[in-house]
């Protein structure tokens, strides 16, 4: 059985009146899979096979190659499908609505199938999530997982239509999108990624899809939990302001919260292989008299109704300033990659829409942030869109010539944070 | 087990309590912080050693003492220049989380700035990033930009008497004073009191004072 470990870092020591707790609680799970058997999974592969992708034709080449890769990284006897998507969804393979354990022979008459693959019709993704929906709970009890593959905007359906399929998903099964070119939308991607709790990438050239969806598909078969839950017991009294995964990348967990009592939430964090993340929790408490301490949240991992793990997060009360006005060096470097973050997003969105004091303002300040923190992928990617002149300042200038590829690949991987230490101080 | 917290609610948690979180006497958690009282100081408070008392802070003068023990004025400097005033620039938690503007966060690191109100007129507002001569002299969108200041938002105004007075320049969100929700009437001006708030934006808290 996977175990987990927790560790809490804060400032426990608020002013008198002060009510706000913040706490960064890493969550550490060592993957094993110990005497009980491998958690049961279930896979779909759902290919975009929109006209586009037949323009240039390896585009589609490509996609059939990395899904023939990523089926053959799934391991004997777990459950999979392949659906190929256009203004429609279709299951290409197996084609009887259910999906068939793998083998060497399924594994073949799959690669077969895909073969057949042809690059037409529109792009409605509403609609292919929810036949992988509708085949995945024909398998009950597995863990199920799915790599979305796309080209292009959601054009077939509304936006709200898509909101409806995804709210009706999420919690059924864990999905990570992968665009390639530049004509998908990092915006509407993202909103699946998070609602389906998987990951969301740019894959600009067409001949590295493969690697990359056997990297997805073994970190899937890599799992060794079944869905873990983040369960927050907070006082009598008390709100949670924000739960937020901030490492390795930010997801705002805040509105996913799920009331097991009055006083208790479970927060999704889907499946667990080998991995640390951690969590930044806030916490609003009734402030309490000089001398005071209280328990201001206890923080559980919990699989099924087993608890896994523990982390409390404490309030004492002092009139000391020198303990209270001492800021966590967790919760502040988590704090700054949050706004990093933000001030990307941010800052690419006013580029768009022509405001470019906005832009050179929100991208100058993400450059000290990721300058600061040490954050070299970020800072890589930010380079790619701006001139720094002074990093420390957050001087730049906004590049005129910005490949598109580049501006998405900043805007997809915004939300990839660093730990501390890992860069400069 | 069930225990009783020092609140008396039944637990069946035994390091804090499972309803109000205190701690659990003889439970597992740890024991509170330890305060460190400050040394009292002696002063001499005989009769004789009192004089007049301090111009700036009203504290008793000890004996001939020549700088205030309260605050450290100097009791044999020259009388001071006219009052003048300053504004104190800061970002207010309480006043943002009770707005709660959506889409907006609360910066993460904001310089304290003062501003002389060396002039008859200060202006509050947020240019455009550039600093240019309309720019105001109170300038809100230096980082981190408070996203709810008007262009030209507010004016503090030399009074005659001295006095200080804000005056709202047709602002989007408004000028509040103080702890007031309200905010003040546009084109009015309000006098202020030394210490006074003026509220604007999203965050932004300008303190007058004398100095």
């Amino acid at each position: 059985m996977s175990t987990f470990t927790t560790e809490c870092y804060q400032n426990e020591y608020l002013p008198l009146g002060g009510s706000e707790v913040n706490a960064i609680v890493t969550v550490t799970s060592d993957g094993a899979a110990g005497e009980t058997i491998q958690p049961k999974a279930a896979e779909i592969v759902l290919v975009d096979t929109s006209g586009s992708m037949g323009a240039p034709r390896r585009k589609l080449e490509a996609a059939r190659e990395a899904t023939s890769v990523a089926i053959d990284c799934i391991r004997d006897g777990a459950a999979f499908g392949v659906i190929a998507g256009t203004e429609v969804a279709r299951a290409v393979y197996p084609t009887d609505g259910t999906l068939v354990p793998a083998s060497a022979r399924t594994r073949a008459e799959a690669k077969k199938a895909l073969r057949r693959l042809t690059a037409q019709g529109g792009t409605a993704i509403g609609s292919w999530l929810t036949l992988a929906g509708t085949l995945f709970a024909t398998m009950p009890g597995r863990s199920c997982h799915a790599i979305l593959l796309t080209d292009g905007e959601n054009q077939h359906e509304s936006d709200e239509h898509l909101d409806g399929v995804l709210a009706e998903l999420e919690g059924q099964f864990q999905c990570d999108c992968r665009g390639v070119g530049t004509d998908w939308r990092v915006s509407e991607l993202r909103r699946i990624s998070s609602a389906l709790l998987g990951s969301v990438d740019i894959i600009a050239k067409p001949e590295d899809m493969a690697e990359d969806f056997r990297a997805l598909m073994q970190t899937a078969m890599g799992k060794a939990t079944g869905d873990v839950a983040l369960r927050l017991w907070t006082p009598q009294g008390a709100s949670v302001a924000f739960v937020r995964q901030v490492a390795p990348v930010i997801v705002d967990l805040t509105g996913r919260a799920v009331q097991v009592n009055p006083q208790t939430a479970d927060y999704p964090t889907a499946t667990w292989g080998s991995e640390s993340r951690d969590y930044h929790v806030c916490i609003n408490v009734p402030p309490g008299a000089v001398g005071d301490e209280m328990l201001a949240g206890r923080v559980s991992l919990v699989e099924g109704d087993e608890t896994r793990a523990q982390a409390l997060v404490k309030a004492m009360w002092t009139d000391d300033q020198q303990l209270s006005t001492r800021i966590n060096r967790e919760v502040a470097h988590y704090t700054g990659q949050a706004e990093l973050a933000e001030c990307i997003q941010e800052g690419l969105e006013a580029r768009k829409e022509g405001d470019l004091a906005t832009a050179t303002f929100k991208l100058g300040r993400a450059v000290k942030l990721a300058s600061e923190s040490g954050n070299d992928g970020t800072m890589k990617l930010l380079q790619a869109v701006v001139d720094v002149d002074d990093a420390a300042t957050g001087t730049i200038r906004l590049r005129q010539d910005v490949a598109t590829v580049d501006e998405m690949s900043l805007d997809t991987r915004s939300t990839i944070t660093v730990r501390i230490g890992s860069g400069a101080t | 087990m069930t225990v009783v917290c020092p609140r008396g609610h039944d637990s069946q948690a035994t390091d804090y309590c499972d309803r109000c979180g205190a701690v659990i006497v003889g439970g597992s958690a740890s024991g509170g912080a330890t305060q460190v009282l400050p040394v009292v100081e002696e002063a001499d408070t005989s009769p004789a050693a009192r004089r007049a008392p301090c111009p700036a802070c009203g504290a008793e003068r000890s004996g001939d003492d020549r700088y205030c023990e309260g605050c450290g004025y100097d009791f044999l400097a020259p009388p001071p220049a006219p009052w003048t005033w300053e504004a104190i620039v800061t970002a207010d938690r309480a006043q943002f989380d009770r707005l709660a503007v959506a889409g907006v966060s609360f910066p993460a690191d904001y310089p304290e700035r003062r501003f002389a109100l060396a002039d008859a007129e200060t202006r509050i507002g947020r240019s455009r990033g550039h600093p240019d001569e309309h720019a105001p002299e109170i300038d809100l969108a230096a980082a981190p930009a408070d996203p709810g200041v008007s262009r030209l938002h507010a004016v503090l105004e030399q009074g005659g008497d001295g006095a200080i007075l804000v005056r709202d320049l047709n602002s989007t969100n408004g000028t509040m004073v103080n702890d007031n929700p309200m905010p003040i009437a546009p084109q009015t001006a309000v006098r202020l009191a030394d210490g006074d708030r003026v509220r604007v934006g999203a965050w932004t808290t300008i303190t007058v004072r004398k100095r």
